[in-house]
């Protein structure tokens, strides 16, 4: 894809879709919001699974990183959210920072694992903090405009989504998007050419935990409640799923997961709470019969469209 | 001068000792053959040079510089590049990415942002241009292995490790083979260091050849010496 | 104070090394992490409960049912999802993750959230070294624990399964080539797992009753002992359990009850900062 046509074509889909609000109702905005706060989250996560081959389980804790961290500086003093939300995604990134530098080292299942362990943590914390952080019953927070209004917030949702995709396109298409595809397929014979195995993945996870920082702090001021379930295993679930669903190492699948999944939760909400199981059955299928997802099964349709950059055995014990 | 040392290397797995107290030096400009038996530890010799293992004693040293174990980019960056016995190219990235990632990650790269010529131009050297935008996971094994000596060679190293770059190649093929090594050497100013099972080509190609048996530097000498050698008859005959 | 605690550490600790004994023989053989092992454990509560309370078994014969039945679904969870990613680390990884929040939703579904316990073993309690009444339900899981741990050490280090086992955690290749049946082998090994998880889970139910979340915190202290331990080290699973068995219950009684589970973590960073191939670990893996 040449830069021109990336740009042609994110930019006629938000022109598109900030139309959106002359014919959507309230309820039908929020689904979008909040779609886009999932684009956000899947779209980063994808970095890290897709395109370097390591699988993080704390991308859902770090934004509640974001999300608490520009909350609680609203709440007790007084922090304009807009610099809250700034503050929070660096507080992500610095957090990821060391999470990568302290785990990465001894490479991915190390990684998963600590990020498993950072999660629940991180829900222990925010519960026994209760004079914080409000524990269970969620902290109240400002919100980022003066007069509260749907189309607002999914402008603000759309430019923070739109500021990720850049980001990670960019990312994924410079010659640091090459080496991560190369980690991601063999990380042995990536070292043997030069790369620098550790650092290439603690670039994208920082990278990675920044983005969810912004996406949670974003998200946390819009709700105008921050509950622990921002930072989820759940949620973390979803983001997962809409990734694995949508198609893992292609830029476009996580979108598609993210709006698909986002609206078929919708519907199935009418029946009860659901959406979980579902989604967690049509993973397992997805996962284990089209590792690349929607975006794999279209381009098998399609001959000569891009094939996504997954499934490569990686290496086995290294 | 030498331009490769190994000395008193040694390494075991478990309580299996796989290399015992190897020293040897390859001198610049040179084709050095290392053949032995399955099992003698050539390919684990080749690993504690390039930094993927660790030896549990020993040196090596490098244009005069100890690179003991640093890890295998940072000895990729001095100037050692390798090929895999078992080929391990990025399968879903095309040829010319795979090369690309040598090309934009060496220290002595001469491409300015614009690695795609150059990346190019190393499918060129090895003969697989036509396979440029092919994904790497599409290749045949003799394919493969063109593969990773252009990617090698992308990292402008001063030494090429090759660990048995002739599989699949029937007697013409690797006549051409063994040529096309000592072309690159002569116009490319490389040293090489190669391992082989294939003893024809190695001894029409290298200038000097150490024999390794069951971990343990069994002699060297010219090709000529080696295969009059009884215990290399012995060693091989006794497998 | 400070005897019970102990004594709560011993207990859990058993229970956790365990669990952790389970996960590392899944890691050294197969580089595989089931990030469903809690789920697994909490299974096996749920069967024993059904077996012993609903249908009225013997509580002894509800348990090994209750074993067995994970072991086959272990089996089973090899068979259609592990199988085919073999060698591709990071499916696995993931297969296993939705895997444990698919069952998660799904006991939540079939058992409520409420907490199920199967009967107790034994009744009362007794009075130990003189210096505090203990339950003797908490007893019996401690020696049931250490009988089955040892089982395990037994099965691992003399028998021809387990020269099998130790000689495909070695070196995967070598051991194919002297006809190791490494499909076969990698089958067994993760049923083995998840029927340790599941004697784990049976253990402790009558303790510490089931509910669709409760394996989490069990799981996650599972994979910190094998980090702790080194990966693939079965002594490691047992000074590990024991060590975080005790710091959680002794840190829970003289620090703070709600963060217990976090003194874990703190050891899990402090090992990956001072020694991150663990106690018992290979250097190179």
């Amino acid at each position: 894809m040449t830069d021109i046509r990336f740009y042609l074509i994110l930019f006629a889909a938000a022109g598109l879709f900030s139309l959106l609000p002359l014919g959507l109702g309230d309820y039908h905005l929020h689904v979008m919001i909040v779609s886009l706060y999932y684009l956000m989250m899947a779209s980063s996560w994808n970095l890290l699974a897709g395109y370097t081959g390591q699988v993080s389980f704390a991308h859902a804790a770090f934004a509640g990183i974001g999300a608490y961290t520009s909350g609680i500086l609203a709440v007790k003093f007084g922090v304009n959210p807009w610099a809250g939300v700034i503050i929070g995604t660096a507080a992500a990134s610095l957090l990821g920072l060391g999470v990568g530098v302290l785990c990465l080292r001894m490479g991915g299942i190390y990684l998963s694992l600590t990020t498993l362990g950072f999660s629940e943590i991180l829900r222990i914390v925010i519960t026994n903090e209760y004079d914080i952080t409000r524990g269970t019953m969620g902290l109240q927070v400002p919100g980022l405009v003066e007069e509260y209004s749907k189309a607002a917030y999914f402008y603000i949702m759309l430019g923070a989504a739109m500021i990720t995709l850049i980001v990670l396109y960019k990312l994924i298409y410079s010659n640091k998007g090459l080496c991560f595809r190369a980690v991601q397929n063999d990380e042995r014979a990536a070292a043997s050419l030069g790369v620098d195995v550790v650092k290439v993945r603690v670039l994208a996870f920082t990278v990675s935990s920044a983005l969810a920082g912004l996406a949670g702090g974003l998200y946390g001021h819009y709700l105008h409640l921050i509950t622990p379930e921002i930072p989820s295993l759940d949620q973390q679930f979803l983001v997962l799923s809409m990734t694995v669903i949508g198609g893992m190492g292609s830029f476009l699948g996580p979108v598609i997961g993210a709006f698909s999944l986002e609206i078929l939760s919708e519907y199935i909400r009418a029946y009860g709470e659901y959406h979980v199981l579902v989604f967690g059955l049509i993973a397992l299928v997805v996962a284990r019969f089209a590792p690349n997802g929607l975006m794999g099964l279209a381009a098998s349709r399609l001959p000569g469209g891009p094939a996504p950059a997954v499934t490569v055995p990686s290496t086995g014990k290294s | 001068m030498a331009l490769l040392e190994g000395l008193r290397l040694s390494k075991r797995f478990g309580g299996v000792t796989a290399l015992s107290e190897v020293s040897f030096t390859v001198e610049e400009g040179t084709i050095v053959g290392l053949i032995g038996p399955n099992g003698a530890g050539k390919t684990t010799l080749f690993n504690l040079v390039a930094g993927a293992l660790k030896p549990d004693s020993g040196r090596v040293v490098f244009r005069g510089e100890d690179i003991t174990g640093l890890s295998p980019n940072i000895v990729c960056r001095h100037g050692i590049a390798r090929t895999f016995q078992v080929t391990r190219p990025f399968g879903t990235m095309t040829c010319l990415e795979n090369v690309g990632v040598g090309v934009i990650n060496s220290p002595r790269s001469e491409s300015d942002g614009n690695w795609r010529a150059t990346a190019l131009h190393y499918l060129e050297t090895v003969g697989v241009e036509d396979l440029a935008f092919t994904e790497a996971r599409h290749l045949n094994v003799v394919q493969k292995k063109k593969l990773e000596i252009a990617r090698a060679l992308a990292t402008r190293p001063k030494i090429l490790m090759l660990d048995e770059v002739l599989g699949g190649l029937n007697s013409q093929e690797i006549v051409q083979a063994v040529d096309f090594i000592r072309r690159l050497r002569d116009e490319l100013h490389l040293t090489v260091f190669w391992i082989e099972h294939v003893m024809g080509a190695i001894m029409k190609a290298a200038e000097k050849v150490i024999v390794l048996d069951q971990g343990q530097h069994l002699m060297e000498g010219t090709p000529e010496q080696v295969v009059a050698d009884s215990r290399v008859i012995h060693a091989y005959l006794g497998e | 104070m400070l005897a019970l605690a102990t004594m709560n550490g011993l207990v859990i600790g058993a229970i956790y090394a365990l669990a952790a004994l389970g996960v590392s023989l899944v890691v050294g053989i197969m580089n595989v992490i089931n990030f469903a092992h809690g789920e697994l454990y909490i299974l096996a509560g749920y069967f024993s409960y059904i077996l012993a309370d609903t249908l009225g078994m013997h509580f002894v014969l509800a348990m090994v049912l209750a074993v067995a039945l994970v072991f086959l679904f272990g089996i089973f969870v090899e068979y259609t999802l592990i199988r085919p990613t073999y060698g591709n680390d990071m499916y696995s990884l993931i297969l296993t993750f939705i895997l444990s929040i698919v069952l998660q939703n799904a006991y939540l579904l079939i058992f409520g959230p409420y907490p199920n316990k199967p009967p107790g073993w034994v009744g009362g309690a007794t009075h130990v070294f003189g210096a505090f009444y203990y339950g003797n339900q908490r007893l019996a899981a401690l020696v049931a624990g250490a009988v089955v741990i040892a089982f395990v050490f037994v099965l691992v280090k003399k028998t021809w399964f387990g020269r099998i086992i130790r000689a495909t955690s070695q070196d995967r290749e070598m051991a194919e080539l002297n006809g190791v049946n490494t499909t076969r082998l990698n089958m067994l090994s993760f049923g083995l797992g998840c029927a340790l998880a599941a004697a784990a889970g049976v253990i402790l139910a009558p303790v510490f009753p089931v509910t669709p979340t409760a394996g989490v915190p069990v799981a996650l202290t599972a994979f910190v002992v094998v980090v702790l331990g080194g990966m693939g080290s079965l002594w490691g699973c047992v000074v590990g359990g024991l060590i975080l068995g005790l710091v959680e219950n002794l840190g829970a009684a003289y620090i703070s009850t709600g963060y217990k589970h976090v003194f874990n973590f703190i050891i899990l960073i402090l090992v990956l900062l001072v020694r991150p191939a663990g106690l018992f670990g290979r250097r190179e893996a």
